[in-house]
């Protein structure tokens, strides 16, 4: 900064009035350019610059008194910043835009409707993701959407799942797209059971065997957490047909237990179903699952396997079959065997085995 | 050339008019107005008037009160010489710097700070409602200057269109067109070129290779002069003789007034990035106020009281001028559409309804 | 009536014009002594003497920077632009200031002046003389951008384009200079501007175009109807600011839409009206808007300039492919 003394302009001139600024703080000018006019007892002076530069203070207003010797006008050092530009202003920090990466789109079924179409399924009531397409690569037709009309008109009035069904719609899709599905399958010779054998719960109770047998199949898994866990206590979840549709009610600790003691068990629980009237507790916890679809029909079985469980069970009806007994066909009876699992946990060696230990022990003789 | 003996078909002449010397002594014998010392002294003021004004935006700009604006610094006599010779119904067509001619037709000071200051209300213009606004675009006021003068010509009336422009202008096709115009149809015209020696960073050398701006014309066909554009003196007699001759039909002329831009080319320019300021220290030694002060003090016209009873009135209308500016508030957004063709056509009235809504949707 | 060829509407509607108003002025180059190198301005000069049609220098930033300064003192300029491939120098006057003096005046100064120059190509010339670059003018704020079809149009809207007091760029179709003829009467009547023309009813679809290949247009809608597609067409006219209203009721009523124009493809001032179709009557498409235009190229030389231009052939193709789509 160098500072600008207010000069003795002559004849013992001890102060000054300023009168105008001829310049203003910020300004560069060079020498000799007036800055100020200032008065005097004789005159109206102007103040040349003795510099040249940039002015960064000016000392004093119009009208003030300023002493000879006094600083007059301050100036800068250095330059004034380039503005970069000769009108307007160009702004300085941009602060760097982030580029933020675009979510995964979620995958949309897009269907290839034109808008006049669109809004004609609109009008009529119709949903597109039901119409089929005739059009060129694709594409929903007027004529297509009419025809969907025409035939959701024949059709019974939509039905939006409730309850029980709606609960399996959801469960089951979601088994669908988690679990990885395997199936083996077998037949137990039972042609040596008593004639009233109970064979829903022999059959339990065979699960409990096999369950003691080959140890992975009564388990948990955490897919999320990529964790399994083995479970001692066999708790079987039995799928029972019901008007309002499935419900699987839990027969607990059915290793423990004694056959007596879980029919009545297995009774109360049916009951309860039918009259609608089970605690939600009695549906949770189960290790494992059987459904005795055979009592209806029906022999063989894909089933589904239900997280966090990794193992179903599928009895079969019970029927009569030729088999090869002791070297030579016999009728026998035989109650088919489906085991679904979750191969992302069992393997197919521990199904197999499992299978086998089930199967070992129904063909015992009660 | 010469000594083969072939004839010389044309010669031409550009002539200097210059009164004041730069310390105010006089040169030659005065115009006739000048010995009229209200007219000097209205002179005076006016170019006090605009340097002071001028001052004042710079430092509204500074502290972001007024965008971008173009100081007239060192060419007040050139600004207030030409428009001192106009009469009302003649028309002006400036360029961006001409400052002090506006103001002394009567555009009011908050005029042109609201045009600066970003405001299209600002070119309503309290001065003659004919006047073209300021001109950005370099030089492209002179062909319509040139059909101004024309419908001059045709409607038989004396009025005359005075055209100002700088030494960069004179580069432009569009001022060499509309000289060549005014020249063959003898158009009641008035072209002023404002040589203050620099287009932004461009001096005069390499803008053209001529030795004068003045003798263009001489291409086109008609008078070019030189003038001292800080001897405002000079400035308005030049002006008043081109003017008499372009009313009473004498075609057009060319006034080249030589001055110089004591300031950067706009606020946001830095002209030590291409001047050397000794240039610029000797010019001050010639500018147009100190000069005419001289003058009039030496004729004991002036002094001490008046200049501050001057100074003291022109910040008075200055502050007054800028105290309105800064009260004014911005137009209504949908205002935008108002004067975009006589009549809004309807393809636009949506928009314009989205504007007074106040929503962007 | 008598019958007149597009470039005798235009001078009549200019002697009209001239005669009603001493304020029209009329110039350019050769558009005196010489009537105008297409005859436009024939007779004028005889009629209304040298001061009110110029001759101008050759300069034609000159020709459309005078029609400004005339136009704000109060003439009513009507500046003729040789060929609109020597319109480009006068984009600075025509864009900086011809279409904001108003606005920049706030309404103190106008511009009522109109530049009139021949467009497009087919007339086997030189380069630079078969432009076709209205979307760029029809960019422009502040601007009216006219393009008459017919001689009863050419008449009515260059009329209306000189009283009009707002700057107007005036296109005509030099191809249908002679080949376009009509019955014309003087009777000093504009048509209104703004204003789309249908000059064909129909249900199938809507055919949309301007200048000389509303012709092939037109063509094509009766190829079409022989094959029982019953097209409507429109004439746009004036294509700044145009008439949004009856494209968007044609298309609502039609669900399909092909958009003809002789200028390139990309930025074609068919984009724009393929954007409004799609903006307010996306609903009623029954297929994708269709655009046949000039390609992407500048326009070739004579020997092939006639693949250039749209041909009915392309036309009515483009129309079966829309009509067809679903």
């Amino acid at each position: 900064m160098r500072q600008f003394l207010f000069p003795d302009l002559g004849e013992g001139l001890e102060e000054a009035e300023i009168v105008t600024w001829h310049v203003n703080e910020g300004d560069r000018v060079v020498v000799d350019q007036p800055l100020v006019s200032v008065e005097t007892d004789k005159a109206v002076v102007e103040v040349p610059s003795p510099w040249s530069g940039q002015i960064a203070r000016l000392f004093g207003a119009k009208g003030d008194l300023i002493k000879v010797g006094a600083p007059l006008v301050e100036f800068a050092e250095g330059e004034r910043g380039d503005t970069g530009t000769v009108v307007g202003e160009l702004g300085q920090e941009e602060k760097a835009h982030r580029e933020v990466a675009a979510p995964a789109p979620a995958p949309a079924r897009t269907l290839q409707v034109l808008p006049a179409v669109r809004a004609l399924a609109r009008k009529l009531d119709v949903d597109l993701n039901l119409v089929q397409a005739t059009g060129p690569g694709g594409t929903i037709t007027r004529a297509d959407v009419e025809r969907a009309a025409k035939s959701l008109a024949e059709a019974g009035p939509a039905e939006p799942l409730r309850g029980m069904r709606r609960a399996m719609a959801q469960r089951m899709a979601a088994a669908h797209t988690e679990v990885v599905r395997t199936t083996v399958t077998d037949e137990a010779d039972i042609e040596d059971w008593q004639k009233e054998e109970d064979a829903t719960i022999r059959v339990v109770r065979a699960i409990a065997a096999a369950c003691r047998d080959e140890t992975s199949l009564n388990a948990w898994y955490n897919a999320e957490a990529g964790e399994r866990r083995l479970i001692k206590r066999v708790d079987i979840g039995i799928a029972v047909d019901t008007e309002g549709g499935l419900i699987v009610p839990v027969l607990r600790n059915v290793g423990e237990r004694d056959a007596r003691d879980l029919r009545a068990g297995l009774d109360r629980l049916r009951a309860d179903a039918a009259a609608r009237s089970i605690p939600p507790e009695e549906l949770r916890g189960a290790t494992i699952t059987l459904s005795n679809f055979g009592m209806i029909g029906g022999r063989f079985a894909n089933l589904i396997v239900v997280p966090p469980q990794v193992a179903i069970i599928g009895a079969g009806r019970i029927d009569q079959r030729v088999l090869v007994h002791n070297g030579a066909p016999a009728a026998r009876r035989v109650l088919p065997l489906s085991l679904t699992v979750d191969h992302r946990v069992v393997t197919g060696g521990e199904a197999a085995r499992f299978l086998m230990a089930l199967k070992a022990d129904l063909e015992r003789a009660s | 050339m010469a000594d083969e003996g072939l004839p010389v078909i044309a010669r031409f002449e550009v002539h200097r008019r210059s009164y004041l010397a730069p310390d105010g002594t006089v040169l030659r014998p005065l115009p006739d107005f000048a010995s009229d010392m209200s007219k000097l002294l209205a002179l005076y003021r006016g170019m006090v008037l605009t340097r002071a004004f001028d001052l004042k935006a710079v430092s509204l700009q500074r502290t972001g009160r007024l965008g971008t604006y173009a100081v007239s610094l060192g060419q007040e006599a050139v600004s207030v010489g030409i428009a001192s010779a106009m009469r009302e119904e003649d028309v002006l067509l400036p360029s961006y710097r001409d400052n002090g001619t506006l103001l002394w037709r009567g555009t009011k000071m908050e005029e042109i700070l609201l045009f600066w200051g970003g405001d299209e209300r600002g070119n309503l213009s309290s001065g003659p409602a004919h006047d073209f606004p300021y001109c950005i675009p370099v030089g492209s006021q002179a062909p319509q200057a040139a059909g101004v003068a024309y419908a001059f010509k045709l409607r038989k009336e004396p009025r005359v269109a005075v055209c100002l422009f700088g030494d960069g202008a004179t580069s432009k096709g569009d001022v060499w067109e509309a000289m060549n115009f005014a020249g063959v149809h003898k158009l009641p015209l008035l072209f002023v070129a404002n040589n203050n020696q620099w287009a932004i960073s461009v001096p005069l050398k390499l803008q053209t290779a001529s030795q004068t701006l003045a003798q263009k014309a001489i291409a086109a066909g008609f008078i070019g002069e030189q003038v001292d554009g800080n001897d405002v003196i000079a400035v308005r007699a030049a002006a008043e003789e081109a003017i008499a001759q372009a009313r009473a039909g004498g075609g057009p002329r060319l006034i080249e007034a030589l001055t110089y831009r004591l300031s950067d080319h706009t606020t946001a320019d830095d002209a030590a990035r291409y001047r050397p300021p000794e240039e610029v220290q000797t010019r001050w030694k010639e500018e147009p106020i100190a000069r005419l002060r001289a003058y009039l003090v030496s004729q004991k016209a002036w002094g001490k009281a008046q200049e501050e009873e001057l100074a003291a009135e022109c910040q008075k209308e200055i502050e007054a001028a800028i105290e309105r500016y800064l009260a004014s508030s911005p137009r209504a957004p949908e205002t935008m559409f108002d004067h975009l063709y006589a009549e809004l056509p309807r393809a636009y009235a949506s928009q314009r309804g989205e504007l007074s809504r106040g929503s962007d949707a | 009536m008598p019958e007149l060829t597009l470039v005798e509407a235009i001078n009549l509607a200019l002697a009209r014009a001239m005669e009603e108003d001493a304020n029209v002025v009329v110039l350019g180059e050769d558009v005196g002594v010489n009537g105008g190198v297409f005859r436009a301005t024939v007779g004028l000069q005889q009629r209304f003497g040298a001061e009110r049609v110029i001759d101008t220098p050759l300069a034609e930033l000159l020709i459309s920077g005078l029609c400004v300064g005339m136009a704000a003192q109060g003439l009513r300029p009507v500046g003729e632009i040789q060929f609109m491939g020597f319109l480009y120098p006068c984009i600075d006057q025509l864009v900086n200031h011809a279409s904001r003096l108003r606005n920049r005046t706030q309404g103190r100064l106008s511009c009522p002046m109109v530049l009139r120059t021949p467009h497009g190509g087919g007339i086997r010339a030189p380069e630079h003389h078969s432009e076709s670059t209205e979307a760029m003018l029809a960019h422009i704020p502040g601007l009216r951008v006219v393009m008459p079809s017919s001689p009863e149009r050419a008449y009515g809207l260059l009329l209306a384009s000189i009283r009009d007091p707002d700057p107007v760029v005036f296109l005509e179709p030099t191809r249908i200079y002679r080949a376009a003829k009509g019955q014309v009467e003087d009777t000093g009547e504009a048509l209104p501007l703004d204003v789309a023309f249908v000059l064909r009813k129909g249900r199938d679809v809507t055919l949309i175009s301007w200048g000389a290949v509303v012709k092939e247009t037109l063509a094509a809608a009766d190829e079409l109807a022989a094959q029982s597609i019953d097209a409507e067409v429109i004439d746009l006219a004036t294509l700044k600011p145009y008439d949004e209203e009856t494209v968007v009721a044609s298309v609502t009523k039609t669900g399909r839409c092909v958009i003809v124009h002789e200028a390139a493809r990309t930025g074609g001032f068919g984009a724009e009206i393929a954007a409004l179709i799609a903006e307010r009557g996306l609903t009623s498409l029954l297929a994708p808007i269709a655009r046949v235009t000039g390609y992407d190229t500048v326009m070739p030389l004579p020997r092939l300039e006639q693949r250039y231009i749209p041909s009915v052939a392309r036309i009515v193709a483009a129309t079966h492919k829309v009509c067809e789509f679903a």
